[in-house]
Order: structure tokens, then sequence, then C-alpha cells
């Protein structure tokens, strides 16, 4: 349970359901300011529907398998964490973006007797943790110190 | 101690049936002794059984480098020929029996040259070839999907696809879509820890409705024009030729096809090195597949938001909704804080209790009905023999993340839930023994 905060740069929240004009090189995904949430709905193919509560607000997303995602962007608009569900995996290089090569780097120490332990990161500042069967495939990716204050990891459900 | 502690660095030697062509494993399809139809006087129609062999694994393992065993791998062979052909044909042992997946999936470099060029890839609206990726929970396999000539026991499907894992040419560069899922590249027989998989799981096809859209559903066809595959395309779900996605080849079966019966003897704690079943395609279409008292679960299905195949698991009190039964999961995986995580090195994913422990799980299926999960958990390091590839009560902690987040809504019943039971695997859309599919019972 993160309660560090990063100092606003004033990205105003309700600027995400517009038209967005973004350098297609910008950083997207977890860590990213919101405004990528925009490249990360594109790359997705998804819909979306932000959802303000809190000290945070929820952007999901619907994708066009069936599958949901849900980017969580705190006050001052950095993606804090984000979780997905659903058939297949989504594009986790676009949504873990800087911290994808962490999950990767997780998945290779493994033994391959092993092969159905999901690949999982614990650091003190990334928690990443994914599971799934053929057909339903789920995970989530958080950041505790980009969490607001009084977050709990009950409220990525 | 349990061999998995000896990890990697050791070379470990000369179990019995360590080598490619283990005695017990290479039964051909088109041999075929008299059936043993459980006391019926009834002679099946056609031989629709195959022997299951867990043993050390295929040599590809114990040559790799690291050396290592396979552990708790259900393993059968299957044999594939050139379409319409009877003598260009191979059979390729160490294939894992997998209830928990779907299609035939087979190491590219396994399958000879000769065959090779002799099985046609499937091929798209735009005359291109078709490639597949197919992602596991830690990992993926993307290869050419091919037609071939299938058998196993005494049942044939012809022109089946399956999918050619880590194909060369058109097919050598994985579509970032397929990567960016995450894991591993599947690509060798050492990095599988098999030759191949059977997915004969609780569907009729790898994908379903989803490809059929043009999406990903874990499973996912490609476009592949010689510069390579990028574009996901659809793929129709058809369990009958004209095939498109890959089917689960009971489906595809003339007969017997509405799911299978794994039959697995029971295994002393402390394991053994090599172990002997089977498992029967059909549930009541012969007199040695009959559904008899089993207690039959239904599952959800295709349409279910939760996903195909899965039953609730009940454990202490936590009602787990995505919980299943699955041949090609080792060991039991499921989440348990108060129980103690070993500390040997190499074992650190698993649970060491102090003394044999009882776990009473309840499955709850859809239509309601309940039957006991119950299983002794063992400790892999004073339990297990050291020269074991087949034990039993094993478990595994899917997440070392502490706390773990509330996400984890399965408990998976690997195969050691089958030692000494009889499971059968029905198949969504048909009805075996009178009642209709998916359900798991045993």
């Amino acid at each position: 349970m993160g309660k560090a905060r990063r100092v606003c740069l004033g990205i105003a929240i309700g600027a995400i359901a517009g038209p967005l004009t973004l350098s297609s090189s910008a950083v997207a995904g977890l860590g990213a300011k919101a405004p990528s949430i925009q490249l990360d709905r594109a790359q997705l193919g998804a819909s979306l529907h932000a959802v303000p509560r809190g000290g945070h607000t929820t952007y999901a997303m619907a994708l066009p398998n069936g599958a949901a995602v849900k980017e969580f962007a705190n006050a001052a608009g950095a993606v804090f964490a984000v979780t997905w569900s659903g058939p297949g995996k989504p594009d986790l290089r676009a949504l873990l973006g800087s911290h994808f090569p962490a999950l990767q780097a997780a998945s290779r120490v493994r033994d391959p007797r092993f092969r159905r332990v999901p690949p999982q990161v614990h650091q003190s500042d990334l928690v990443i943790q994914t599971g799934g069967h053929m057909g339903y495939f789920w995970g989530v990716a958080y950041i505790p110190s980009l969490a607001p204050a009084g977050f709990s990891v009950a409220d990525l459900k | 101690m349990i061999r998995l502690v000896i990890a990697f660095a050791v070379a470990l030697m000369l179990t019995a049936c360590g080598g490619g062509g283990g005695s017990t494993a290479t039964r051909s399809g088109s041999t075929g002794s008299s059936s043993s139809s459980g006391g019926g006087t009834t002679t099946p129609a056609v031989d629709n059984y195959a022997t299951v062999t867990f043993d050390a694994g295929p040599a590809a393992l114990a040559n790799g480098s690291p050396a290592y065993t396979a552990f708790n791998e259900p393993y059968v062979s299957v044999t594939i020929c050139a379409p319409g052909s009877t003598s260009n044909c191979q059979t390729i042992d160490h294939v894992i029996l997998d209830t928990g997946s779907v299609g035939l999936r087979i190491i590219n470099s396994v399958i000879s040259p000769t065959l090779l060029s002799a099985l046609p890839a499937e091929r798209d609206t735009s005359g291109n070839s078709v490639g597949e990726c197919y992602k596991y929970v830690n990992s993926y396999a993307f290869g050419s999907v091919r037609q071939a000539d299938f058998s196993i026991g005494g049942e044939k499907v012809a022109d089946m696809p399956f999918q050619a894992i880590g194909d060369t040419g058109t097919f050598a560069a994985v579509p970032a879509s397929c990567s960016s899922g995450g894991g591993d590249a599947i690509t060798t027989a050492y990095s599988f820890g098999a030759n191949g998989i059977i997915g004969v799981g609780t569907t009729a096809t790898d994908c379903g409705y989803i490809c059929q859209q043009g999406y990903d559903s874990g499973a996912g066809y490609y476009d592949c024009p010689n510069s390579g595959c990028s574009t996901i395309i659809a793929r129709a779900a058809s369990s009958a030729a004209p095939f498109q996605q890959l089917p689960n080849p009971v489906a595809a079966f003339a007969t017997d096809n509405n799911g299978t019966v794994l039959d697995l003897p029971a295994v002393a704690a402390a394991g053994v090195t090599t172990l002997t079943g089977k498992v029967y395609f059909g549930i009541g279409t012969q007199s040695n597949n009959a559904l008899g008292s089993a207690k039959v679960l239904p599952l959800t299905t295709s349409s279910s938001s939760l996903g195909p195949g899965f039953l609730t698991a009940t454990y202490k009190g936590t009602a787990l909704t995505q919980s299943f039964l699955d041949s090609g999961s080792n060991f039991y995986y499921f989440i348990d804080a108060d129980l103690p995580i070993c500390t040997q090195s190499g074992l650190s994913v698993f649970y060491c209790p102090t003394a044999a422990t009882p776990l009473s799980p309840t499955l709850t299926a859809t239509n309601g009905a309940t039957a006991s999960g119950a299983f002794t958990l063992y400790n892999p390091s004073t339990t297990t023999s050291a020269s074991a590839n087949v034990a039993p009560g094993l478990a595994v902690n899917p997440t070392l993340v502490t706390p773990p987040l509330p996400f984890q809504n399965s408990f998976d019943f690997g195969v050691p839930f089958f030692f000494g039971h009889k499971v059968y695997t029905a198949i969504e859309g048909r009805t075996a023994g009178g009642i209709a599919g998916p359900y798991f019972a045993f």
C-alpha cells in the first residue's frame, strides 16, 4: 500500500476522453502519464471509459476479443497500476511500458519443469502478479510509490 | 529429497527410460494389441486407447545443457503421416497428454525433414501460409499450421492441422503481437520438456468464436506471406474437415469423439521412476470407457465470461471460481499463505509442510453438484525420493508476491490429482455418457 505522491504536472484528467495528438514515440503504459492511456487504447483497439474515484481515476478498456484492461492514474496523472483479464494476453509491452523487461527477466529464470509458474515480479517498488489458463489470463502490475494515499490493492479489483 | 533440488548443476544419469524411445512409450498408432475391455464381452470397434507413460522425458532433456529430467509429465506417442501416405510417417514419443489445452503441437525440429517437407501448410484466403501463436501462462509457442494424417491408438484424423512449433523460413520471426503477451518463447524439446503436446481439453477447437471473429484468445492465427507473419486473421472453428483452427484431436475422431478418460494408478508418497497408465478415447462409447458411478461436474462453456472449462473450488472458505483439473500441470497450484514454503534452493516455489497434511478443497460444478477434491500434501524435500520422476501430493505456490494481490481465482488440480482416479473430461457441445459436456467426472 504505497502512499507517496508525485508532483502534479497539471494534466487535466478530463482531457482524456477527448482526442489527443501524441507522438507515437511517447512513453506509454505503467508509470507513464495518463494521456499515454490513449496510446494504449489505440494500440489495443479498445473502447475506453474513465471513472474518477477518490484520489485516482480508473480507465477501463474493453478489448475487441472480450478482455478487460484497467489503468489506474493518480491525481498527478501517473499510471500507478494496470490490470488485465479475459481471453488472451493483451499487449504487455504497451501496458507495462518501461517495466516490460522486468516481467521478461522474471520469466527467464524459470526451471522448465515449472513452466506453469506464472512470471511475477516482487521488487520494493514494482509488483507484477500474473496467472491464467487456456482461454482466460489475468495480471496486475503495480507501482506502490505512485499510488495515492490510502490506496489499497483490494481497490484494484 | 526430491531430485529437483539437485537442479541443473548435476547431470542426472540413466534412469530407466531416459532415452527418446522409452520402452513403454513407443506404442505406435498402427500397432495395437488386443484390447483390455475391463471384463466386458464387447470387442471395441477400434483401439480407443493409448498408453500414458511418466519417465525422465525425451533425450533432448538429458542431452541439453544443463541436463534435466522431466517430472510428473504424462507422455503419449502419436503418429503423423504425410496426407494420404502410409509410409512417410513418424511416431513421436514424449508428447504431453494435456487435458488443460486443445490441439496437437509438435516441436518442429523433432519432425524428420522428409516428413516435414511433405506436410502442407494451411492456406488462408490470400493463398498465404497460416501461422499460429499459442500462449501459455508462462510462455508462448509460435509456428506454422500444417496438415497431417494423425493417429493415436486406433483413432485417426485425416488432414488434421497441427502447430509446428519453432518452424523456420516464413515462420522464423515471431510476430510482435505474439511475444508481447510476455513470457519465454518455446522453440525446442529442451525448452518445452517434451517433443510436443496433445491438448484434449474441454473445447472442440483451440480458439472457437474469438478466432472466428479475427481476434486472439490466447490462440491467434496469422497471415504469413513470404515476408513473414504479422496480421491476425479470422479462422473458422470446425472440428471436422475442412479444418481451419486446430481441433481437439479427440473431437475430430470419427468415433469415440466426446471426451477422454485418463486412468492413472495411485503413486506412493515417495514417488516412482516410471508410471504407466492409459487414456481412453470416448466416454460411454465402448465397454472400456463407461461413465459408471463417476461424479459428473459440469463446467463453464466458451460463452462464459470466466472462460471455458472451469468449476469452483472452495478452499479454506474461499470460493475460487476459475478452478480446473489439468493433466498438463505437473503439480497442484494454489495459494495458501499459512503453508510454509520450502527453503531449499531449487524448491523455493513448493510448499514444504512439516508433516503430511490433508487438504480438503471442495469442487462445485456449474449445476451445483459437488465433489471432494481432497488430497494429502507432501514435503518434496523429505518425502519425495531422489530417484522419482513421478510423485503425488506436491504443490506449488503460483505467486511469491507477499501478500498476494487479490486476483488469484483458481485452484489448479494438476496431474497428481489424477493418480488413483479415473478422470473423465467431456467436450463442450458433445454428449458423453448421456450427459452434456463440458464436464469433468471422477
